[in-house]
């Protein structure tokens, strides 16, 4: 992506670049060259993401799942979506999203942009019936043509651009304003010593660092990547498994597409995208920054609380053919336990740092769940 | 070193080139694109190679791919290390996963060879956990002594449990032996050593004062007698804890007299050994013998620094993170023409699967089966 | 004081060893010491038979002879000089042999103390010694620290990457950085790889 952030820094300049603040040797995300950061884009993405006339019914907008006064998720098992249908899956944060390889628990989008395409269309998410209707929602309220002609140069209206415009918004999500971020940046007082103790067991004993990866340039929390530590091993899920495997077995692609696309499979987890079956009951490694904010935990929601979270890893995860060879009883005390509650609870954001106004987007959510407002004031 | 050949000679090779590539080919065909690639290979027939008529080619191929179907399979665990109870988690629950997985398997394998170093140090309680661990398993199991089961008391107690470390059988036409080829020259008694001292010099892979491994000359006898009852064409398939071949001496990743045992198999038209206590994926073939290495459940060895054979695709190096990287267990595929097809169940990673057409084809065979092979799904064993 | 009363400016050019004492008035191949020419018409330039050393003395007419006191400090600030580029860590001797021998088997007795550890189950809790992944410190590649080290997620030394081993796989409790047994283990590993470049980063 050298050649596109050059590209990206030069025009991006023209049209009012988004100034992205980061932390001392924190590195860049990657930001799709065909889609610049720009100020115009991320006011247009914001008022879409509080747009609940996105959805078919105009109940559900991007805030309701994903909302600014549950530290962007909804503190919910699982998502709700339009006429309160119940999702699959639990509402991962939006914090920190612009620096992920991939997104959705299982991976199944590369980008921001791509991974909104899909709640818009998703039957029990905002369950509109195409993205043309999308386009159309939008087209029908008045104030949007000319937000759009500011952010992308002509007033058309795509779901391309759509998309664009919300990932632009969620990318100013990272605030970097949290306890930890003051201790890395040099403040030894900014950690509680039970935080601090608690950093050092997340980096040894409790062997969290190695799949919640931590380092200056990509201080996340996440590697990004894939396992399976038995959350989903319950319900009909070794049924399912054993349904997946018999079809690759037989090498029947056309009944494996077809079970990978039914609803109820989603505990199947990475397998529904790679189809490999070492990824059955594999999920996304959630980044941990603002983790306090967004009980309930794990992809299902299972777990309510940070503590049951501890217990899950400290019994070694739930055993299952395909437990990660990395998962193992950790033989953590009550205190070493506390100790590394404290320290994950070092890093919530005290506010939206330099990068957006958290308050001013928990007043719109308020606003827009009372009815007060349709969306975001125009710019 | 290039021979020079005359134009129809080249011709002909190219033919048979072709030929052995349509070979490896055909068992991942649909029925559909069977069809489609016998049409085809009937036109690179007429144009390469005049003299051979292409509709005799086709019956080759047609029989060919009859005789490459899996007559019967057989499991193999191998190299569990099992440790005091108690004392160590790790070794004993990735040997009850490979138990869960092969039980798993359906349909069962015929049999499941179990390939030595059961236990870590020949202990009676190491081998007696280890044998309730392989209690469990549905299928037949065949034992196979390692050095770790035996330098202990001389595999007093594995004899007890398991019975001769010498044997052979008979299965639907193929002739099994099964040796005990972790044999040294006595290196112990003149410094008196204890049996626990002896068992730790000769449990340590890279001991400077080691003695290679050997089959031994009485076992050697054994051999020539067992094998003289069978006919030439009859497939043989070799067990042996060491590899049967020289690849490096300093680890014992090595058999002393390999060249005389090679001998003995020589008048044979269809040869596999399968040996074990290298832990990692290895594949040799010399004249007549294909050999196949076999995971361990417990941890992978590094490939040696000199003397791998050229054949052999590596595994990845592991990461120890995650216990079972590296580890694993596999099945062997016997196919009607005596050769095997040979498959490792790598935990956490795709499995890979050596098939005979592989080896055939050389380096250039065996660099196509590290791609992922489709259809054969044997783990995870929900 | 030799500078302040004959205002002797000193230039010593090179510090390669070279041994004083197979240096005989005999002097092999005398012409070889090029002495480098005097600042000005009133110096004059003296090299010690090193063919490196060489100082000025300033205020002597062409022609002009030294004093013989005059000689004698100056024959002694090349000596100074040249031991204070050479022999300075040892006070102008040599190492002995005793030396030689000490220094060779302490390390000696590191590096074995190193390898038995290296194939013992002892740091560890479970049975597991290094060695078993590890044969002949294999796989273990010391040249390539500091690099970034996929379990930590950050830059790590050879100790990190021990101390890791020894808290994960071998479930043992981690070493201090300044322990005996880290040292060992280190002197260990390194002895396997005399003569390998170093390629700190490398993967």
């Amino acid at each position: 992506m050298g050649m596109g952030r050059t590209w990206r820094k030069s025009i991006a300049t023209l049209l009012g670049a988004f100034a992205l603040y980061l932390p001392k040797g924190v590195l860049e995300p990657e930001i799709p060259e065909n889609n610049p950061l720009t100020v115009e884009k991320v006011a247009l993405g914001k008022k879409l993401y509080f747009d609940k006339r996105l959805s078919a019914d105009g109940t559900v907008s991007c805030a309701s799942c994903h909302d600014p006064l549950h530290g962007f998720a909804d503190g919910k098992v699982v998502a709700t979506g339009i006429r309160g249908q119940a999702g699959a899956r639990n509402s991962p944060t939006v914090l920190y999203t612009g620096f992920s390889e991939v997104q959705f628990w299982d991976g199944r989008a590369p980008t921001l942009e791509e991974q909104a395409k899909q709640p818009l269309v998703n039957p029990v998410e905002m369950g509109q019936p195409s993205h043309d209707a999308v386009v159309q929602a939008v087209l029908r309220a008045p104030d949007y043509p000319p937000l759009f002609e500011k952010a992308f140069g002509s007033s058309q209206v795509t779901i391309d651009r759509i998309v664009q415009a919300i990932a632009s918004f969620e990318r100013t999500l990272a605030p970097f304003s949290s306890p930890f971020d003051r201790f890395l940046a040099g403040d030894k007082n900014a950690l509680s010593d039970a935080a601090k103790r608690g950093f050092q067991l997340f980096q040894g004993k409790a062997r969290c660092v190695t799949c919640h990866e931590f380092n200056t340039s990509f201080p996340y929390f996440t590697d990004n990547k894939f396992h399976n530590i038995g959350v989903a091993m319950k319900g009909n899920f070794e049924q399912l498994a054993r349904q997946a495997q018999a079809i690759q077995a037989r090498g029947d692609k056309e009944a494996e597409s077809s079970l990978a696309h039914k609803p109820g499979v989603e505990a199947l987890g990475r397998w529904l995208v790679t189809r490999a079956p070492r990824d059955i009951g594999a999920f996304k490694t959630p980044g941990l920054r603002n983790v306090a904010l967004t009980a309930p935990y794990m992809h299902d929601g299972s777990l309510k609380t940070l503590e049951e979270v501890m217990d899950f890893y400290n019994r070694g995860g739930e055993p299952n053919p395909n437990l990660d060879g990395g998962m193992r009883p950790l033989n953590l005390s009550q205190e070493e336990i506390a100790d590394m509650i404290e320290f994950m609870k070092s890093l919530t954001d005290d506010s939206g740092g330099k990068n957006f106004d958290w308050e001013e987007l928990r007043e719109l959510s308020r606003k827009t769940r009372a009815g007060e407002l349709v969306a975001a004031p125009a710019p | 070193m290039v021979k020079y050949m005359l134009p129809r000679e080249r011709k002909r090779q190219q033919y048979l080139t072709e030929r052995e590539r349509f070979f490896a080919e055909l068992p991942k065909l649909s029925r559909r694109d069977f069809f489609k690639t016998a049409a085809k290979a009937a036109a690179v027939a007429t144009a390469y190679w005049k003299g051979f008529p292409p509709h005799s080619f086709q019956l080759v191929r047609v029989a060919e791919a009859r005789e490459t179907q899996p007559k019967f399979t057989f499991a193999y665990i191998s190299d569990t290390h099992i440790l005091d109870k108690g004392l160590n988690h790790r070794f004993v629950k990735a040997c009850q996963k490979a138990v869960e997985d092969v039980n798993a398997l359906d349909p069962q394998p015929d049999f499941v060879l179990f390939g030595g170093d059961l236990a870590q140090l020949g202990k009676a309680e190491e081998l007696s956990i280890g044998k309730q661990l392989l209690d469990q398993l549905k299928a037949p199991v065949r034992m196979m002594v390692g050095e770790h089961d035996w330098y202990l008391d001389m595999g007093e107690k594995w004899q007890e449990m398991f019975g001769k470390p010498t044997y052979s059988f008979d299965h639907k036409g193929v002739h099994f032996v099964v040796l005990n080829s972790v044999i040294v020259e006595d290196y112990w008694t003149e410094p008196k050593m204890t049996p626990m001292e002896r068992m730790l010099a000769m449990a340590q892979l890279d001991n400077p004062n080691g003695r290679p491994f050997m089959v031994g000359e009485e076992q050697r006898d054994w051999l020539r007698k067992d094998l003289a009852q069978v006919d030439k064409k009859t497939p043989v398939v070799i067990f042996s804890h060491s590899p049967l071949y020289k690849y490096y001496r300093p680890w014992n990743f090595w058999t002393e007299d390999a060249e005389e045992v090679h001998k003995i198999l020589a008048p044979f038209e269809v040869v596999t050994v399968i040996h074990a206590h290298t832990h990692q994926v290895l594949t040799h073939r010399l004249r007549n013998i294909t050999f196949h290495g076999v995971l361990s459940t417990a941890w992978p060895w590094p490939y040696a620094p000199r003397g791998i054979p050229e054949l052999t695709v590596q595994m990845v190096r592991a990461d120890p993170f995650n216990q079972f990287d590296g580890c694993g267990w596999g099945s062997v595929a016997m196919r009607s023409d005596g050769q095997a097809d040979k498959h490792y169940v790598l935990w956490d990673r795709n499995p890979m699967t050596v098939t005979f057409d592989h080896v055939r084809r050389g380096k250039e065979g065996m660099a196509e089966f590290a791609k992922p092979l489709h259809g054969k799904v044997d783990w995870p064993s929900y | 004081m030799i500078n302040r009363r004959v205002g002797l400016v000193v230039v010593a050019i090179g510090a390669m060893y070279a041994p004083l004492f197979s240096c005989p008035a005999s002097a092999q191949e005398p012409g070889r010491h090029e002495l480098p020419p005097p600042p000005d018409g009133r110096s004059k330039v003296i090299g010690l038979c090193d063919g490196q050393t060489t100082v000025v003395v300033p205020g002597l007419a062409p022609g002009e002879r030294m004093s013989p006191g005059q000689a004698r400090e100056v024959a002694e600030e090349l000596m100074r000089q040249y031991q204070g580029k050479t022999l300075l860590a040892h006070g102008g001797a040599g190492h002995t042999e005793r030396e030689t021998r000490v220094w060779e088997a302490e390390l000696k007795r590191t590096i074995d103390e190193g390898y038995k550890l290296f194939h013992s189950p002892e740091l560890g809790t479970n049975g597991i010694s290094c060695d078993m992944c590890h044969p002949d410190a294999s796989n273990t590649h010391p040249e390539t620290y500091p690099k970034f080290q996929t379990q930590l997620k950050r830059i790590a030394l050879l100790r990190d990457m021990i101390n890791w081993c020894i808290e994960n796989p071998m479930e043992g409790p981690r070493l201090a950085d300044d322990d005996e047994k880290m040292k060992a283990l280190e002197a260990y590993i390194l002895s396997t790889r005399k003569g390998v470049p170093l390629a700190p980063g490398k993967h």
